[in-house]
């Protein structure tokens, strides 16, 4: 039997209840429910095939999906997209040319422009959202991954699983490569530019991390407390 | 014992509420509490991830008011101030956000301009209006179109990120055009308000508690008094399958 939310490797089923005491307050774990995030309502837990969705029988949210990518699997797509996030950030997005004076744009020097000529604040906010929220979850994902594809639990991992969900929230890849092809239409008429490996680049970190986050982050918090004694924290 | 799997609006569904049960929301483990006395308003924490357990986010009414009411004074200087600057030998030119959006379509990139209108003008603005319906409907509690509501709140959360849109297109641009003092585009003041804009609607959907769109029915029976078996044994399972 498969759990909901578990890797095929790591088959050790729902588990038993577990009673622990959090902060001086008793509690068990129910390993055969799950209840819903967005409506609390309760659900047997049930496995799921690869693939599969489940969704909240009361509000249609999604509950879990029957995972595709092994842990190695997800740490070669990590490690690909922290490969693509060099690329993207080192090469030039777009080269232009205006009387005879040829310009490469990287992304850091679009952002360290924007700094200098008096808007440090969207510098800082465009920097968060396109460089390094993304930079943070593609090494913290690394730093888990290859961890738990070992089987072990590295050190510090709540902390680190924490920090991913939120760099997760406000990383936004996707939109920073729509908003590159809007900015060549818009200076087409100004200069003439030619599209450049970091573009490329961006564009391939895009897929990347898209199918990187699809799969959530309960399965790896399940796969921890699979490797680990019940009692160790 | 009742049959908890019906669907029908008038029967109770069996929520963590009424079966006191945890989902945690970082690492979906379901934790009950034991022993719990009526009353008692101790702060769970979650035994695989130390995350508090709470069956409402607490004050998440108040925090998605704050933010959506900043984020919509912010809304007027966003579109009214400049977002860019061009400079050239011919002069200094501003452009707004609706002006940009009549310039592409002046030149005839309509349907560049219909993607910069969506994530500019229509995501905000609909953004706002949702998140207000939201949280004026969850604040009386209202028992009206509840999985309409959830489907709506879903819509924000997934399309919120794409009004960034903008802030990257000047960034992008200031570095793309800048050829010296003399000539090259510069982010206005509006920009910052409109960046502004974008994350407070941002964090006002994330402090938004969609589980206030699923009030229990006032006919509802109260929540189970723990007994004391309560201490030691497993919960009954009468709780639906999902498919």
């Amino acid at each position: 039997m498969k759990p909901t939310a578990a890797w095929p490797v790591h088959d050790h089923g729902f588990g038993q209840p577990e009673r622990s005491s959090v902060h001086g307050i008793p509690l068990v774990t129910q390993p055969d429910r799950v209840v819903c995030d967005e409506c609390d309502a309760v659900h047997e837990r049930i496995p799921l095939r690869p693939g599969q969705v489940a969704r909240c029988h009361r509000c249609d949210a999604l509950l879990g999906r029957g995972h595709l990518v092994t842990p190695t699997g997800q740490l070669a797509f990590a490690l690909g997209a922290l490969v693509f996030l060099i690329i993207g950030n080192l090469a030039p997005m777009v080269s232009l040319e205006l009387h005879g004076l040829r310009i490469a744009v990287t992304v850091p020097h679009a952002i360290a422009l924007t700094w200098r000529v008096g808007q440090p604040l969207v510098a800082l906010l465009a920097a968060a959202t396109a460089l390094v929220f993304p930079l943070a979850l593609v090494l913290l994902r690394i730093y888990v991954l290859v961890f738990l594809a070992r089987g072990r639990v590295p050190a510090g991992f709540q902390l680190a699983m924490r920090a991913l969900r939120l760099c997760t929230y406000w990383s936004m890849v996707e939109v920073f490569m729509l908003s590159a092809l809007v900015a060549l239409v818009r200076s087409a008429g100004v200069a003439s530019l030619t599209t450049d490996v970091g573009l490329y680049a961006y564009a391939v970190l895009t897929l990347l991390l898209t199918s990187l986050t699809a799969s959530g982050l309960h399965s790896m918090w399940k796969l921890s407390s699979d490797l680990q004694p019940a009692d160790t924290p | 014992m009742t049959d908890l799997t019906a669907r029908d609006d008038d029967d109770p569904v069996a929520t963590g509420r009424r079966l006191g049960l945890y989902g945690c929301p970082t690492c979906g483990r379901v934790s009950r509490r034991l022993c719990a006395q009526p009353g008692d308003e101790a702060e769970v924490h979650c035994p695989r991830c130390d995350t508090p357990l709470h069956h409402h986010h607490p004050h998440s009414l108040q925090r998605t008011w704050a933010f959506t009411l900043a984020a919509g004074v912010l809304y007027l200087p966003a579109n009214l101030l400049p977002i860019m600057t061009t400079r050239s030998v011919l002069g200094t030119e501003s452009h707004t956000l609706l002006g940009g959006i009549r310039e592409l379509w002046l030149a005839g990139d309509w349907h560049l301009a219909a993607i910069v209108f969506v994530a500019s003008i229509a995501v905000p603005i609909l953004k706002l209006a949702i998140i207000v319906l939201l949280a004026g409907t969850a604040q009386r509690r209202s028992r009206w179109r509840s999985l309409e509501r959830a489907r709506l709140y879903r819509l924000v959360e997934a399309v919120g990120h794409w009004s960034m849109l903008d802030v990257f297109v000047v960034v992008l641009l200031v570095g793309m055009i800048h050829f010296g003092p003399v000539a090259g585009v510069q982010p206005g003041p509006g920009l910052l308000a409109f960046g502004a804009v974008v994350v407070l609607t941002l964090l006002a959907s994330a402090s938004f508690d969609p589980r206030l769109l699923w009030p229990e029915s006032p006919a509802a029976p109260a929540a189970p008094a723990p007994s004391p078996s309560a201490c030691a044994d497993v919960p009954p399972s009468a709780v639906p399958r999902h498919e």
